[in-house]
């Protein structure tokens, strides 16, 4: 028997070490892996939801990558992806002035990490009403302040995505910022003195050190945030109304939940998902090969 | 120590245990004993009916669901019996909410069924025939109830708006013009007719010119003459059409809709009496209206009660006829009560929906508190129009429903993405960035192709 192998008190940690891993392995497993595989079932049937499922073989996938629109999506996501190096810069940025002893610090690292725990659904329709063309709280800064007429941040095709770029920044950089202050807590001074001994400028001292040292957390921030943009949603609902004009904003997530939940091809919708699984998966695969590359591990 | 074991072990299976029986979900309605005799509710027979509990979904605003409430409670004074439990969704969250209900067999015994997803439930079988309870009841006359109303929910196994009824009208949606009078009377302008036919689109230009207002000369008016004009009424008025649904023929490329598109269009670009058309701007055009700057406007029912709170006073006209036809319309949205077909309390489910939609107290209420014209004709042509609230011309809403009103463009489609298409991407004309001449001769073999793909 196996378990002879171990004394007894070794049994006893490894019961509590189970029982504790338990009920995450079982809800990932009830809530997790079934729907996955039954996703995988659906995505070979044409399923209204209503009526009972039909084999379909592959077509959900051929007609999938017929369609227009899937492109689109496609595209309006990774366009949306322009957020994240752009959120980085913002987010390290901040967390380097967060980093200073100052009185009050914990009060203004508390304001910048506010929007990451506020309701993104609340948070949507308050941005819905500060970007509305006339009555909106930026364009009458923007006209008060500096005489320019806005634009119609989520009415114009052109807008909408730099517009839900700038509520992904508002919304992002402060749980990066935590992170890079984390980062940058965990530098050992001796570095910092040691190049300065060799007469290392402050910028030396940033793009040598600090930027390399914190390579991991550059690579974590980028693998969740390219995640992230992969499924974003709930602002897309929100605030690009039926995908925004000319589904300007529509996002693969929204592609699939249209499918899904209003136009009943749950499916359809199921192959959509798993397309954009794979692609998720590829694109990290990617991400994890090139790292070995730049990120610096001690 | 052992026994320690023991009771986390037994804490692990009830862990267990909880979680299948949320996935199971707890919603099931109260296991009444339907098994031994639920047959007999049916028929009626007996003196003493057994406790049923039916559930009851629907969605709406807290005015909405404090109505509902109401109404549940006196029916299940009427009913003792039965149970009533009522679940009040965001309207966002419906249709989501819905489809995994009746996916997962767990569809409420009554609820709101909307005009885009009632042919495919009918279709499915989803909803029970209501036509052998109507007959049976006497709550229920025919000639009582809008049927313009009714006809939405009548399938006769292959389209909709013939054949028995499979739902029961929630209430009826008369979309109808609106306008400020004060801004009327303080520009010295003739305000509209209510009556059909009598006020063209050029008189509305005119007025809406007039009530365009530049104050501050910065190019940009702090008042506007007109705002989210409905594309539906210009089309229709002008003798168009989206789609004959007889042939599936999709007909945005023909010359009566496209000029009525390019009217409406011109009502921003060229004119400038309008903001822009956009449909995100819909949302700036209620708030200019409610703001006192915006002179004409649409609005439906249940507006009633925000527009009650207004300190200017406004009324209803018939929507401008078009010049080439004389002729006006508008749609008529209508919400529904659809009963499951796999409801084990069918009889209880059908009282439930019928009074609901029928009962006079509850329609009385309901339009009362502004959130509806009442489904029973007698009722709306008596107390209803004698209320003594804005508007004073109610007789629009009336025609709307008796005359000009039409069904929305989704009903008769199961599957609505060729119009959702249509929408989308309709910014280009509303932008100037194309005629709608162009746009809609580009954009029709889309449509067709999408609705000959999933609707035919």
């Amino acid at each position: 028997m196996q378990t002879k192998k171990f004394s007894g008190y070794r049994r006893k940690e490894l019961f509590w070490l189970y029982l504790f891993v338990a009920p995450p392995v079982l809800g990932f497993l009830l809530f997790g892996l079934v729907p996955m595989l039954f996703s995988i079932y659906m995505s070979f049937q044409d399923w209204d939801m209503l009526s009972d499922p039909t084999g379909v073989g592959l077509s959900n996938y051929s007609e999938l990558l017929k369609d227009e629109k899937l492109y689109k999506s496609l595209y309006n996501t990774v366009y949306l992806m322009i957020g994240i190096p752009i959120g980085m810069v913002i987010s390290l940025l901040l967390a380097i002035l967060m980093n200073r002893p100052l009185k009050g610090i914990s009060v203004m690292r508390t304001i910048y990490y506010l929007p990451v725990i506020s309701p993104i659904i609340a948070v949507s329709l308050l941005w819905q009403w500060i970007l509305n063309q006339d009555y909106g709280l930026l364009n009458n800064l923007l006209w008060d302040w500096f005489g320019i007429r806005g634009p119609n941040w989520l009415g114009d095709p052109d807008w909408v995505k730099p517009s839900l770029i700038l509520i992904g920044l508002w919304g992002g950089v402060g749980g990066n910022m935590v992170l890079y202050l984390a980062g940058l807590q965990s530098i050992a001074s001796s570095y910092y003195e040691a190049a300065e001994i060799d007469g290392a400028g402050a910028w030396h001292k940033f793009t040598k050190i600090t930027v390399p040292l914190l390579s991991p957390i550059h690579f974590f921030v980028l693998v969740m945030g390219i995640i992230g943009a992969f499924q974003s949603f709930s602002q897309i609902y929100v605030l690009a109304v039926d995908g925004g004009p000319e589904y300007s904003g529509g996002t693969i997530v929204y592609y699939i939940f249209q499918h899904a939940f209003e136009y009943f091809n749950m499916g359809y919708a199921s192959a959509a998902a798993w397309l954009l699984g794979i692609l998720i998966f590829i694109v990290t695969l990617i991400q994890f090969k090139l790292s070995n590359k730049w990120v610096y591990q001690d | 120590m052992k026994r320690k074991m023991k009771w986390s072990m037994l804490l692990l299976l009830a862990l267990v245990l909880v979680l299948s029986a949320c996935s199971g979900g707890g919603n099931d309605p109260a296991p009444s004993g339907n098994a031994s005799g639920g047959e007999q509710t049916d028929t009626n027979a007996g003196d003493k009916k057994e406790n049923v509990t039916i559930e009851f979904m629907g969605h709406g605003n807290p005015t909405e669901k404090s109505i509902f409430e109401k109404l549940i409670a006196s029916f299940e004074a009427k009913y003792p019996n039965v149970t009533v439990k009522y679940t009040s969704v965001p309207p966002a969250e419906y249709a989501q909410k819905m489809k995994t209900l009746i996916a997962s067999g767990k569809a409420p015994d009554v609820f709101y069924v909307g005009s885009a997803e009632f042919y495919r439930f009918a279709e499915a079988g989803t909803l029970l025939n209501l036509q052998p309870y109507l007959d049976k009841t006497d709550l229920f006359n025919p000639d009582n109830v809008w049927t313009q109303a009714l006809d939405r929910y009548r399938y006769d196994g292959t389209s909709i708006g013939a054949g028995e009824l499979y739902g029961l009208p929630k209430d009826v949606g008369p979309w109808a013009f609106v306008y400020n009078k004060d801004l009327f009377e303080k520009a010295g302008v003739p305000v509209p007719s209510a009556a059909a036919g009598e006020w063209t689109w050029n008189d509305m230009l005119d007025a809406a010119k007039k009530l365009t207002v530049d104050e501050n000369g910065d190019g940009k008016p702090e008042q506007y003459g007109v705002g989210a004009y409905s594309l539906e009424s210009a089309v229709w008025g002008n003798g168009g059409e989206f789609i004959d649904y007889k042939t599936g023929t999709v007909l945005v490329d023909q010359p009566e809709f496209y000029e009525a598109m390019q009217f409406v269009a011109d009502l921003n670009l060229v004119h400038g009496v309008s903001p822009n058309q956009e449909a995100e701007q819909a949302m700036n055009a209620y708030t200019r209206f409610i703001n006192g700057q915006l002179a004409m406007f649409a609005m439906g029912p249940w507006d009633q009660p925000a527009f009650w709170e207004l300190p200017f006073g406004w009324d209803l006209a018939a929507w401008p006829a078009s010049p080439n036809t004389g002729k006006t319309a508008t749609w008529l949205g209508s919400m529904g009560f659809g009963v499951s077909a796999k409801s084990k309390h069918p009889q209880e489910a059908f009282d439930l929906a019928s009074f609901l939609s029928l009962d006079q107290n509850g329609q009385r209420e309901n339009y009362q508190l502004g959130q509806a014209v009442p489904n029973l004709i007698d009722m709306a042509n008596g107390e209803f129009m004698e209320m003594d609230k804005s508007p004073e011309n109610r007789q629009v809403f009336m025609d709307i429903i008796q005359e000009y009103g039409r069904p929305d463009i989704p009903y008769g489609s199961k599957d609505t993405q060729w119009i959702d298409t249509f929408w989308q991407n309709a910014s280009k004309v509303w932008n100037g960035e194309m005629t709608a001449k162009d746009w809609t001769a580009q954009i029709k073999p889309q449509m067709q192709e999408l609705y000959d793909k999933n609707n035919k």
